[in-house]
């Protein structure tokens, strides 16, 4: 419905008081539609109530490769940013709308939201095992905002919600960094140990080919595993301030997986080819994942913090880690499954030195 | 151990009480998660509820019929002696501490587990986690159950 500027406005000047031309042609209304109003819910009004009509509609090849709003009336001319991801199934995911939405909704702060004066004094050897795993995780998730920085300016405007998604995904892995940093200083230890293994692995999803590599390796892959090294984090807490940051910290990385496994699902819905591109990028994130995952110094102050300190890390804390490996893995292979990407086949993981039973592995990924 | 743990009515209580103190769940954000909930009983008599949580609060605590769990998003499934203990560190304590937690529970020993037919639902037990543990975290200011 377009408001007719013939009928309700009459005698515009054609050019500003200085002699610069004008266009009314806006009050005309454009192309989409004019006056679809959408409800807002109980929430408030959301991506979701106003993706209607054209304005919902996300083409699989938009026309344009500008800023230019999805559902304006676009000017034929408008330039080309040089986007190169301009296929729909290059970045989206049907649950992104809602995720953003849902990191809109459940972001924190880490000033305000941890109760950092009821932290405790601890033993020495638990404080510097939480100290140590602060340094690594602190170190590890700045990978999260540079890479999809280093996609998104170069992602097609008209997926403008998986662009606002993304850009929650950066605020969320700066607070994560936030976080472990002041975690690691509040109680007072420190920083400890940067090695290399940890590098090797960040630069390996950095230095990805194309943003469906670089989401399988970090979606799926880092963030997977950082998820349930969270879930270990929030376990072996030893007071509640901690694990409020894991539980807090958990949740936003859940969401990034949430995308991944759902792009990286509909990206090799729309072309089959794609897997295997995901599976080389895979196949050697794996080997950095391992090399990481066991480095010296994680796998050590994880034991100490899983043995409840030193006296325990043989008998208690290794056989956890090992039980707790596991777990991850078999996450980590069902959500390739469910991702559409079988990865049980193909993977060069020690199944068996991880405990994973293919026999009861069900391959919907439950 | 607490003795209403299996019943409904526990767990409409503990949906009371979030929905009469949104204020408490409004840092936390808005939550759209369907959790099934199954409890077994020695006497074979087990529970199975759905706890429908919406915006700020849990909209709905209703039983469900034998495999009706796999309409949720996921399930927690355990006996009903290691929820009463989950329970019993939170009343004592005044939230979940140490190996309590329900994340907790759900990672190590064969207790409590988390489970799903899809894992994307089961991500949404993740992704919604700090409002689970602080509705069940409510039990520590429900009424004492008599001993």
């Amino acid at each position: 419905m377009a408001l007719a500027i013939d009928e309700s406005v009459h005698g515009l000047p054609e050019t500003t008081p200085i002699g610069h031309p004008l266009d009314w042609s806006w009050l005309r209304g454009t192309k989409a539609e004019w006056g679809m109003k959408p409800v807002p819910g109980r929430r408030g009004l959301t991506m979701m109530d106003i993706a209607t009509g054209a304005y919902g509609e996300v083409l699989d090849e938009p026309p344009y490769r500008s800023m230019a709003p999805r559902g304006a009336d676009i000017d034929e001319e408008t330039p080309d940013m040089g986007y190169i991801l301009n296929h729909k199934s290059q970045v989206w995911a049907d649950n992104v709308i809602e995720l953003y939405e849902e990191a809109v909704a459940r972001q924190w702060s880490s000033t305000r939201d941890i109760p950092w004066n009821e932290l405790q004094e601890l033993p020495s050897d638990i404080e510097h095992a939480m100290c140590q795993l602060c340094t690594v995780l602190t170190e590890i998730e700045m990978i999260a905002t540079d890479l999809p920085a280093k996609w998104m300016w170069r992602m097609n405007h008209h997926f403008l919600e998986a662009k606002m998604f993304l850009s929650t995904q950066i605020m969320d892995e700066a607070r994560h960094s936030d976080v472990f940093r002041k975690r690691a200083l509040a109680n007072g230890g420190g920083l400890l140990l940067s090695r290399s293994a940890d590098e090797s692995l960040l630069r390996s999803i950095l230095e990805a080919k194309t943003y469906t590599q670089a989401s399988a390796l970090l979606h799926l892959l880092g963030e997977g595993f950082i998820l349930d090294v969270f879930r270990q984090g929030e376990l072996i807490a030893p007071t509640h301030v901690e694990k409020k940051i894991f539980r807090l910290s958990m949740q936003d990385e859940a969401r990034h997986v949430a995308y991944g496994t759902m792009h990286i699902r509909q990206a090799i819905a729309a072309d089959p080819d794609v897997a295997d591109e995901i599976h080389e990028a895979l196949d050697h994130g794996e080997q950095f994942l391992i090399e990481f995952g066991t480095s010296p110094v994680l796998s050590s102050a994880l034991a100490m913090l899983l043995g409840g300190g030193a006296e325990h890390v043989e008998d208690k804390g290794f056989p956890m880690q090992s039980l707790l490996a596991t777990k991850i893995f078999t996450s980590y292979l069902a959500r390739c499954e469910r991702a559409g990407v079988n990865r049980i086949d193909r993977t060069d993981l020690p199944l068996d030195l991880l405990g994973i039973n293919l026999d009861d592995f069900d391959r919907t990924g439950a | 151990m607490k003795e209403n743990v299996n019943e409904l009515t526990f767990y409409q209580e503990l949906a009371d009480l979030m929905n009469g103190h949104p204020d408490q769940y409004e840092t936390l954000g808005e939550v759209d998660f369907t959790l099934g909930v199954v409890m077994a009983n020695e006497d074979g008599e087990d529970l199975r509820l759905r706890l429908r949580f919406e915006e700020l609060g849990c909209r709905d605590v209703s039983p469900l019929p034998e495999g009706g769990e796999s309409s949720c998003d996921c399930w927690l499934e355990g006996d009903t002696e290691s929820w009463g203990e989950m329970f019993d560190d939170i009343t004592a304590n005044g939230r979940a501490t140490g190996r309590y937690t329900i994340n907790s529970l759900t990672l190590v020993g064969d207790h409590i587990d988390v489970k799903g037919d899809d894992p994307m639902g089961v991500d949404r037990f993740f992704r919604f986690n700090q409002t689970i543990q602080q509705f069940f975290d409510g039990a520590a200011q429900l009424a004492p159950t008599p001993a």
